[in-house]
């Protein structure tokens, strides 16, 4: 199984300005960034996000410039889908803008994946999560479950890779249901593995003291 | 210490499956066992019940009748505490590892045990260092070979101390050079080795061995005995 945690914006450990950065202040810029673009939606502003959003990878991050377009490579099918839309039923300076937002969110918020540990993230999200206790939530289950599914991305992406070789292999490259219906059962059979593990290690678990009695 | 008191586990049959009361398969039949060796092996053939037998000690599988009791706690009603005590090995390193780096995974384990994430990552640092993987803390977990993925696994549920380690064929994915490493490894992890393997000279590697057979156990006894019943169990 092939994993793809980079094409996917997950930590890449270095010593950048933004990997010693605190999260709350990654937080709060990558934030403030996708916020004020998003707001204001004029071209200019759009441009500048994507200014510095990409600037924050390559030079704040030291993310090479190749690994960034293969971050964001995945996207591009959607974008271009996006932009040819909205270039027909808007205009073209629309379409900028909306896809030029999306992709600043994007790579706002892969600033911090990338250069946040996932404990340190876990951390984070257990932290921001504390009030889910007045309603008798477990925090730290939050952020366990977060954690998994950024652990899960790259699993699946791989997985859909195998999957494709396999069908290529028997000449089915053309079946959608050679291609799907694998990807489909090894999402379920992957999600059952994942919770017998977390089981047997007794994570996710009730923190409260067992009643032998019971 | 392990026991099984007059433990049977039952499930839904499977369509199609060959299925006895009710619609129901049973996959282990009135088991009792006092298990206090040091290394236990428990070997059989595929779908003989081995690994539920593995799963029934901590606790992810509960007897349909009948008690079983790790570490001195029903796994019934202490369920979690057992699991604190009990580690498990699983048979594709891949399954039991969750985070993306080895690192962060041997933090996972540690949260429960130590708040402050500094003393955390120290605390992680050292465990991957006694088992000789620190340089591979922070690889992906995809590009570590399949030696390096199963010692990590070793490493992240020995982070938390059990005392008592099972383990799921933990060498069946392995070449010679890792499998010897491996049961190598599992030697120190805790006080008490449980393990299900199909290879005979591993088996061999242990104070008692169990050969199990359509969910019973049909041999226990010395590992050279049970190995030489299971020969001739698989000739017949």
């Amino acid at each position: 199984m092939r994993g793809h945690g980079n094409l996917l914006g997950l930590y890449v450990p270095g010593r950048s300005v933004l990997h010693r950065a605190p999260l709350w202040l990654k937080v709060f810029m990558s934030l403030a960034l996708s916020a004020v673009v998003l707001a204001a939606r004029v071209p200019e502003l759009t441009a500048v996000g994507l200014v510095a959003a990409s600037l924050g990878l390559t030079l704040g991050a030291r993310t090479p410039a190749a690994q960034l377009f293969r971050t964001v490579l995945p996207l591009l099918p959607v974008l271009g889908v996006l932009a040819v839309y909205h270039v027909i039923a808007n205009g073209l300076l629309p379409a900028f803008v909306t896809t030029g937002n999306i992709l600043t969110c994007v790579l706002a918020a892969r600033t911090v994946t990338l250069t946040t540990p996932g404990q340190e993230l876990l951390d984070g999200v257990v932290f921001v999560a504390r009030p889910v206790r007045v309603v008798g939530g477990d925090p730290e289950r939050f952020g366990l479950a977060l954690s998994i599914l950024l652990r899960s991305i790259p699993y699946l992406a791989g997985s859909l890779l195998d999957v494709r070789d396999a069908a290529r292999a028997r000449g089915l490259e053309r079946s959608v249901r050679a291609s799907v219906v694998p990807v489909v059962i090894n999402a379920v059979a992957y999600a059952h593995r994942t919770g017998e593990a977390l089981a047997a290690r007794g994570l996710g678990e009730d923190d409260r003291p067992e009643d032998p009695g019971a | 210490m392990i026991e099984f008191d007059r433990v049977t586990v039952r499930v839904d049959a499977d369509a199609g499956a060959p299925s006895g009361i009710d619609g129901q398969r049973t996959l282990l039949h009135d088991l009792t066992l006092s298990l206090q060796e040091p290394r236990i092996a428990i070997i059989g053939a595929n779908g003989s019940g081995k690994s539920t037998l593995l799963k029934l000690i901590n606790g992810l599988v509960l007897p349909t009748s009948g008690t079983v009791t790790s570490a001195g706690l029903d796994t019934r009603r202490r369920g979690r505490d057992v699991r604190r005590r009990v580690g498990f090995i699983f048979t594709d390193p891949l399954s039991q590892l969750v985070m993306p780096t080895g690192r962060e995974d041997v933090e996972l384990s540690l949260r429960g045990r130590i708040k402050r994430p500094a003393e955390r990552r120290t605390a992680a640092e050292n465990v991957l260092r006694r088992f000789g993987i620190a340089d591979l803390a922070d690889r992906s977990i995809y590009d570590l070979s399949g030696g390096e993925r199963q010692l990590l696994a070793i490493a992240v549920v020995a982070a938390v101390e059990p005392s008592i380690l099972v383990a799921d064929e933990p060498t069946t994915l392995l070449d010679l050079r890792n499998e010897n490493r491996i049961r190598e490894t599992l030697r120190g992890v805790a006080d008490q080795l449980v393990f299900t393997t199909h290879n005979l000279s591993f088996a061999l590697d242990s104070e008692r061995c169990l050969v199990v057979d359509g969910g019973r156990v049909a041999f226990d006894g010395a590992p050279t005995d049970a190995v030489d019943f299971y020969r001739s169990l698989c000739a017949a």
